[in-house]
C-alpha cells in the first residue's frame, strides 16, 4: 500500500486513484457481506425459536428473541465439560506439532544422515494418503493399546503431521547454514541450536501451523466421536451434533445456538493470529 | 478378559446362544481354562449350526432354546441413539430397583456417523454390551450382534420392522421403538375435493390428490417424502402394498424386476407425471411442513415426527386442518418401517445379563412408560391397548399403519443397492423413465453388487 497523499495537494492522478480505491473497497464490501451474511444468519438463527425457524417466509431478524437455546447449553448439557474437552485435546495438538513437527524439520532439512531421503519420502507418502483409509486401523491400533476414551485417544494420532513436517522442512531449509555453523563454532548442540535459532526465526510457518490444527482439531468430528466413550469425554462437535440433530429432525435453534458457541473461540484465535497466518502462507508459498 | 459364563459350571453348556459361542472363537485364547471350554462349546456350535441351518427366517430354536442364566450383578452398557440417550437413564431407574446387583451405564451417541461408530467399535473390540442402532443402520453390521436366545418370542414385535434385525436366517436383534410412515392430509382441502374421509384405495388417492389440487387450490397434490434421502424408503410402500418384495424370500436375489414392482412404479411415476406431485420440491429446512401448512400442499407422507413439526409450523389452530391416515389400500397397504433395534454385541461380556435387560425393556408396561418418558413409539404389538396410547385418535392411525409395515433388509450390501435403485426412482420421477425398463436396469446394477450373503 503505498500513500499517494503527499503535501503537493490534489492533483487528477490523486483522484484517479482515490476513486480506484474506492471501487475496491466496494468490491471488498460486497465481498465480506457475502461472507458474513451466513454467519449473521447464525447468529440471529440462534435467538429464534424453532417454529420461527421453520417458517415460510423466513425472516432475517428474530421477531421473539429468546435466549433459550444458549440456555439449554450451558445448563442441562454441560457445556463446560465439553468445551473443556476440545480444549485440551486442541492445546495439546497444536505444542505437539509445533514442537515436532519444527524438530523433524530441522532435521530433515539441515542434517545429513543415511536414508534421510527414505525418511522425507516417507513423510510425503503419509501426507498423500487419505485419512479415510488409515481410520480404522488406527482405531484398531488405539483400541489395542487400551487407550479408548483417554485424552490419549483423542491427542496421539494428532500429535504430528506429515503436512507440518513438510512444511516447516521447506522453511527452515531457507534459513542460511552459516548462521547454525556460527551456533555451532560457539558450543551450541543441535537441541540448542533448534531452540534458540532455528525456532525463533520460524515464526510464521509456525503460527500457520498452529492456526491450521488448532481448526483441525477444534472441527474434528469424526474421531472423537469413535474414540470418546463414554460421554464426558465428547468434544464439542460431537456434543453439537448429538443433541441438536435427530434421525429425522434437527433442532435448528440448539444447533444454531451451539454453532456460535464453537465458533467464538476460533474467531479470537483468528483475530489474534491473522497477521502471522497471512505472512506464514505467503513465505511458503514463495519459497 | 473374564466372562462370567466360563467360570460358572452350573451353566448348561447347550444353555448358551449360538452368538456367545461364535464369539469366544473368534477372540484370541489366553489362559488353558478357557481353551477348554472353548473346545468345547465348538463341538456345542457345530451341533448348533446344523439345527439352525433350516430356520429361515425364524428365530432360533431348539434344545439350546434355553437363555443362559443371568448372573445375580451385573455392569451394563448400553450406548442409546440422540436425546433417547439422555432420557434412558430415567427408566433403567426402575430396572436397576428391581435387579439390586445389577448397574447400567448409558451413553448417548450421535445420529451422525453412527455407523462408523458401531463399525470401529466393534473392529477395536471395545463395543458396549447392548446398543440401540437404527434399522436403516443395521445393514453390513449384523454380524458384530448375537442372535437372539432361543426362547425369545419375537411375535410380540410388530413384524415388519423385525425384518430389519433379521439377516442370513438368524434374528440378530429385536425391535425397541418403531417408526412408519402414513398420509398427513389437509382434511379442508379434501373436504373441497369431495372427500370426508381418508383416500381408501390407490384410485382414491389420486383423485383426491388430483381434487385438492383442481378445487381445493393447492399446488401440488402430494409430496411422498419430507427429506431427500426419505425418497426411496416411503416409495417401497407402493411395491410392498402391489404384492412385491425388495428381496426373495430365501434371501439370495434382490427381486425389483417384477411385474407387481413395475406396475407400482407406474403408479408412483403417474403422480409425477400427470404434475400431481413436484419432481424437485423445494428441500431446505421445513420447505414441506411451511408448504402443507400454507396450503400448497395437499397431501404430505411422513412418519411420527412430523404432527409435532407440523403443530411447531402452523401454530395453534392449525391442527383441526389436517388429519392422518393409514396407506390407501392396493393388494395391501404396506409401509415403510423404521426406529430403532435392541442389538447385544457378539463381544459383549455380559451377554447373559444384556439380553435380561433387552427382556426387560420389551416388556409391554416397559414400553408403554418408555413412551411416555421419550415419546418414541412401542414396537410391542400389545403395549397399543394401552390406553395412552389406544386413546390418542392420531396414534392410533401408527398403532393402525404398524400392523401393515416391511422393512428393507440388513444385508451388508443393502446401503449400495438401495442407491442404485434410489437413481432409478430418481430417473423415474425427474427423467420419465420408463418403469419397466428402470427396474430392469435396478435388477441387473444390484445383481452385479449382490446380496452379500
Amino acid at each position: 500500500m503505498e500513500t499517494t497523499t503527499t503535501g503537493r495537494g490534489r492533483s487528477l492522478w490523486d483522484h484517479v486513484v482515490a476513486r480506484r480505491r474506492l471501487l475496491i473497497y466496494l468490491a471488498l464490501l460486497v465481498a465480506v457481506v457475502v461472507t458474513l451474511l451466513p454467519f449473521m444468519w447464525m447468529l440471529l438463527g440462534s435467538f429464534k425459536t424453532q417454529g420461527e425457524i421453520l417458517r415460510d417466509p423466513a425472516g432475517f431478524l428474530p421477531q421473539h428473541p429468546t435466549t433459550e437455546n444458549y440456555g439449554t447449553w450451558f445448563t442441562r448439557l454441560h457445556l463446560g465439560r465439553f468445551f473443556l474437552n476440545s480444549l485440551v485435546v486442541a492445546v495439546v495438538t497444536v505444542v505437539g506439532n509445533l514442537l515436532f513437527c519444527s524438530m523433524v524439520g530441522y532435521a530433515l532439512a539441515k542434517f545429513d544422515f543415511a536414508g534421510k531421503r527414505l525418511v522425507f519420502a516417507l513423510v510425503m507418502i503419509t501426507l498423500m494418503v487419505p485419512g479415510v483409509v488409515t481410520f480404522v486401523p488406527l482405531f484398531v491400533l488405539v483400541a489395542k493399546l487400551g487407550l479408548t476414551n483417554t485424552y490419549a485417544a483423542l491427542i496421539l494420532p494428532f500429535l504430528t503431521s506429515p503436512l507440518g513436517v513438510f512444511m516447516m522442512r521447506q522453511f527452515i531449509g531457507g534459513i542460511p547454514d552459516a548462521l547454525l555453523e556460527a551456533a555451532r563454532i560457539d558450543g551450541a548442540g543441535e537441541l540448542r541450536i533448534w531452540a534458540r535459532i532455528v525456532m525463533p526465526l520460524c515464526g510464521p510457518p509456525l503460527a500457520t501451523l498452529g492456526i491450521l490444527t488448532f481448526l483441525g482439531s477444534w472441527n474434528n468430528f469424526l474421531w472423537p466421536l469413535v474414540a470418546a466413550q463414554t460421554e464426558d469425554m465428547y468434544t464439542l462437535p460431537v456434543a453439537l451434533s448429538l443433541y441438536s440433530t435427530g434421525q429425522i429432525a434437527t433442532q435448528y435453534g440448539l444447533l444454531l445456538a451451539g454453532s456460535v458457541l464453537v465458533i467464538a473461540p476460533i474467531v479470537l484465535v483468528f483475530v489474534f493470529l491473522q497477521r502471522y497466518f497471512t505472512q506464514g502462507i505467503a513465505t511458503v508459498g514463495v519459497r | 478378559m473374564r466372562r462370567p459364563f466360563v467360570g460358572a459350571p452350573p451353566t448348561p453348556l447347550g444353555a448358551l446362544a449360538p452368538g456367545t459361542i461364535a464369539m469366544i472363537t473368534r477372540t484370541p485364547v489366553r489362559n488353558t481354562n478357557l481353551k477348554i471350554a472353548v473346545a468345547l462349546l465348538s463341538l456345542v456350535s457345530l451341533a448348533a449350526c446344523g439345527r439352525d441351518g433350516g430356520a429361515g427366517a425364524e428365530p432360533a430354536t431348539g434344545a439350546q432354546g434355553q437363555n443362559a442364566t443371568a448372573p445375580a450383578n451385573a455392569k451394563l452398557v448400553v450406548w442409546a441413539m440422540g436425546s433417547d440417550g439422555d432420557n434412558l437413564p430415567k427408566l433403567l431407574k426402575k430396572f436397576e430397583a428391581e435387579n439390586p446387583g445389577y448397574s447400567v451405564d448409558v451413553t448417548s451417541i450421535p445420529w451422525q456417523d453412527a455407523a462408523s461408530k458401531l463399525r470401529t467399535a466393534d473392529a477395536g473390540g471395545v463395543t458396549p454390551d447392548i446398543a440401540q442402532v437404527g434399522t436403516t443402520l443395521m445393514g453390513g453390521i449384523t454380524d458384530a450382534f448375537q442372535p437372539v436366545p432361543g426362547d425369545t418370542d419375537t411375535s410380540v414385535y410388530f413384524q415388519g420392522p423385525l425384518k430389519s434385525a433379521q439377516a442370513g436366517g438368524q434374528t440378530v436383534g429385536v425391535p425397541w421403538v418403531v417408526d412408519t410412515r402414513v398420509l398427513f392430509y389437509r382434511t379442508d382441502l379434501a373436504r373441497k375435493a369431495g372427500f370426508d374421509g381418508p383416500p381408501k384405495t390407490w384410485d382414491e388417492l389420486k383423485a383426491m390428490a388430483k381434487g385438492m389440487q383442481a378445487q381445493g387450490g393447492a399446488k401440488w397434490g402430494i409430496r411422498m417424502a419430507t427429506t431427500p434421502d426419505q425418497d426411496v424408503q416411503n416409495s417401497f410402500a407402493f411395491p410392498w402394498s402391489n404384492g412385491a418384495q425388495i428381496i426373495s424370500q430365501d434371501g439370495s436375489k434382490w427381486t425389483f424386476d417384477t411385474p407387481e414392482t413395475v406396475d407400482a412404479y407406474r403408479y408412483y411415476q403417474s403422480f409425477y407425471k400427470e404434475k400431481i406431485a413436484d419432481p424437485n420440491p423445494a428441500t431446505g429446512a421445513g420447505a414441506a411442513e411451511s408448504a402443507f401448512v400454507n396450503g400448497q400442499l395437499g397431501i404430505l407422507v411422513a412418519g411420527a415426527g412430523e404432527s409435532e413439526l407440523l403443530d411447531q409450523a402452523g401454530g395453534p389452530g392449525f391442527k383441526d386442518k389436517y388429519a392422518l391416515a393409514t396407506f390407501p389400500r392396493q393388494k395391501s397397504g404396506t409401509s415403510f418401517a423404521g426406529g430403532s433395534d435392541l442389538v447385544v454385541f457378539k463381544q459383549s461380556k455380559n451377554s447373559a445379563a444384556a439380553w435380561k435387560l433387552v427382556r426387560w425393556l420389551s416388556q409391554p408396561d416397559v414400553q408403554v412408560e418408555w413412551y411416555q418418558i421419550d415419546g418414541a413409539l412401542p414396537a410391542v404389538q400389545s403395549a397399543w391397548q394401552n390406553p395412552a396410547l389406544a386413546d390418542d385418535k392420531r396414534l392410533s392411525v401408527f398403532g393402525e399403519q404398524l400392523k401393515d409395515t416391511n422393512a428393507p433388509p440388513p444385508n451388508a450390501t443393502w446401503l449400495q443397492v438401495s442407491d442404485v435403485f434410489g437413481q432409478q426412482v430418481e430417473q423415474m420421477v425427474k427423467n420419465g423413465k420408463d418403469p419397466a425398463q428402470a427396474m430392469k436396469d435396478a435388477q441387473t446394477a444390484a445383481d452385479g453388487i449382490g446380496t452379500g450373503s
